[in-house]
């Protein structure tokens, strides 16, 4: 038997433990669970000492030089001070640097794409080829909005627009539950082309 | 009527189990016709020249393997045989082993050498961190190494890719964030680099506004877009082989919502107004 056989029966049980909840919660769930837990969580750990903190320690700090590293070391290492109720507040300075450089990251990258470049694009030609288009994605964009406006009562021509703007919602959520059964069911044939392929051998 | 709404859930999930494995074991072959988005993934790789360079970002988790790496696959085969060299990465943990390992089958297949025509660095954290060193330099950010720990100066193909932007077009296959959104702030519309994607179903109606907008040259949807890319490359596989169970499932589950509904409408239940 080889390792590969050893890892597909490994992997063909412990699916079929987990899809045994389906039927029942049970020990053999359980056991399933914790061993995904426990296996991501030490995966994880590994991949971060071997891709990034030993790399960084032995070749940018130790062989380069860079000795810079060691601010956002020392850093790091201020987050575990919440362990010592002394000195715990020192955490907070990590968290506060980390908050501020991560907003600022996200705010100047964010708002061109993600907002200013999406606005620009609902202001389309209504008219000529894709203006239908253009036209429902103006309508749904501020009749959504319309709907989220709380400083005037729904009522009058605010309230029909907020009344299409829920349509439009629940349009939005219907696609989207759409794809997302989909996507539950593409992640069961995965694992039905795994038992019945990989495992059993029976797929023509 | 009272019958059909107090069905027991698992007699739903054994007829869904029973329709997936009958039409795994029958496949009927329903025809499977392109999308406009899967085209354009298809076009963009097409415009790529021999020596090219083609950044692939695994951004999963193991959820993803059924739609995304059916989609690595046909990419990396499009790529190399176009005559494209591949450098990948994955700020997402799993995406080293999961994507890493599709990538390598391809290249074994059409017998592509490590280090020249295609490097693999692997996973490095960061999320859009990781980007933004990237496009200032990559090396850097990839902590000078590949996921061996083979400095990256004895990499042929890495002298001709400092930065991400160095890439002619970027594939990247997402479940979730980090994903398409941190590679289009960084990297897309600041240096005007296409970006493909090739996105879990859930994630489809999220990243459409994308396409529409064009900061996304092309899109690959689920499994059903894995599935024509593999047709488009050639290699029908996994994803074509589960279309069929998941047009019939789709199927089952259309007639659950319909007979859930004509039971809700004449069982005499009231429901809120919404």
């Amino acid at each position: 038997m080889t390792l590969e056989t050893v890892g597909i029966w490994c992997a063909a049980l412990l699916t079929l433990m987990l899809y045994s909840y389906v039927f029942v919660d049970n020990v053999f769930f359980k056991f399933a669970e914790h061993a995904y837990i426990g296996t991501a969580a030490a995966y994880g750990m590994v991949l971060q000492i071997d891709n990034q903190i030993r790399p960084t320690i032995n070749v940018k700090l130790l062989q380069n030089g860079q000795w810079i590293l060691l601010i956002p070391m020392f850093l790091g290492f201020m987050i575990y001070a919440r362990y010592f109720k002394s000195i715990n507040y020192l955490a907070r300075y990590t968290v506060a640097f980390m908050v501020g450089v991560g907003a600022g990251v996200v705010i100047s990258r964010d708002f061109k794409s993600l907002f200013i470049n999406q606005l620009a694009d609902t202001m389309r030609p209504l008219t000529g080829p894709g203006g239908l288009e253009n036209l429902i994605v103006l309508v749904g964009v501020a009749t959504t909005l319309t709907y989220f406006f709380f400083t005037l009562e729904h009522k009058g021509a605010i309230g029909y627009s907020a009344r299409i703007g829920r349509f439009t919602m629940m349009v939005a959520l219907g696609a989207a539950f759409g794809n997302t059964v989909m996507a539950r069911v593409s992640l069961f044939l995965g694992r039905v082309q795994f038992l019945m392929g990989d495992w059993l051998g029976i797929l023509p | 009527m009272n019958a059909l709404l107090n069905i027991d859930r698992r007699v739903i999930y054994v007829l869904m189990i029973v329709v997936c494995v009958f039409a795994l074991l029958n496949p009927m072959g329903l025809p499977i016709s392109i999308n406009e988005t899967t085209q354009m993934c298809y076009d963009e790789l097409m415009k790529l020249q021999p020596g090219d360079i083609m950044y692939m970002g695994y951004e999963f988790s193991a959820g993803g393997v059924p739609e995304l790496v059916p989609a690595i696959k046909s990419a990396a085969k499009i790529a190399f045989e176009r005559g494209a060299r591949i450098v990948s990465g994955s700020m997402w943990l799993e995406g080293q082993g999961l994507g890493g390992a599709a990538l390598e089958e391809i290249a074994n297949m059409l017998g592509k050498q490590y280090g020249t025509d295609y490097v693999q660095v692997g996973y490095r954290p960061g999320g859009q961190m990781f980007l933004e060193l990237g496009v200032a330099d990559f090396w850097e950010a990839a902590t000078g190494m590949d996921q061996d720990g083979t400095p990256l100066s004895q990499l042929p193909l890495m002298a001709d890719f400092k930065v991400l932007q160095d890439a002619k077009v970027i594939f990247i296959f997402c479940t979730g964030t980090p994903g398409e959104r941190q590679y289009i702030g960084t990297v897309g519309d600041r240096f005007g680099t296409p970006i493909l994607e090739s996105c879990v179903s859930v994630s489809v109606p999220e990243t459409m506004p994308f396409i529409r907008s064009g900061q996304l040259a092309g899109l690959l949807m689920g499994m059903r877009g894995a599935a024509e890319f593999e047709i488009l490359a050639g290699i029908p596989g996994s994803a074509v082989a589960g279309m069929d169970a998941q047009s019939l499932s789709h199927l089952l589950i259309i007639v659950f919502i319909g007979l859930g509904n004509l039971a809700y409408l004449f069982g005499g239940r009231k429901g809120g107004r919404v």
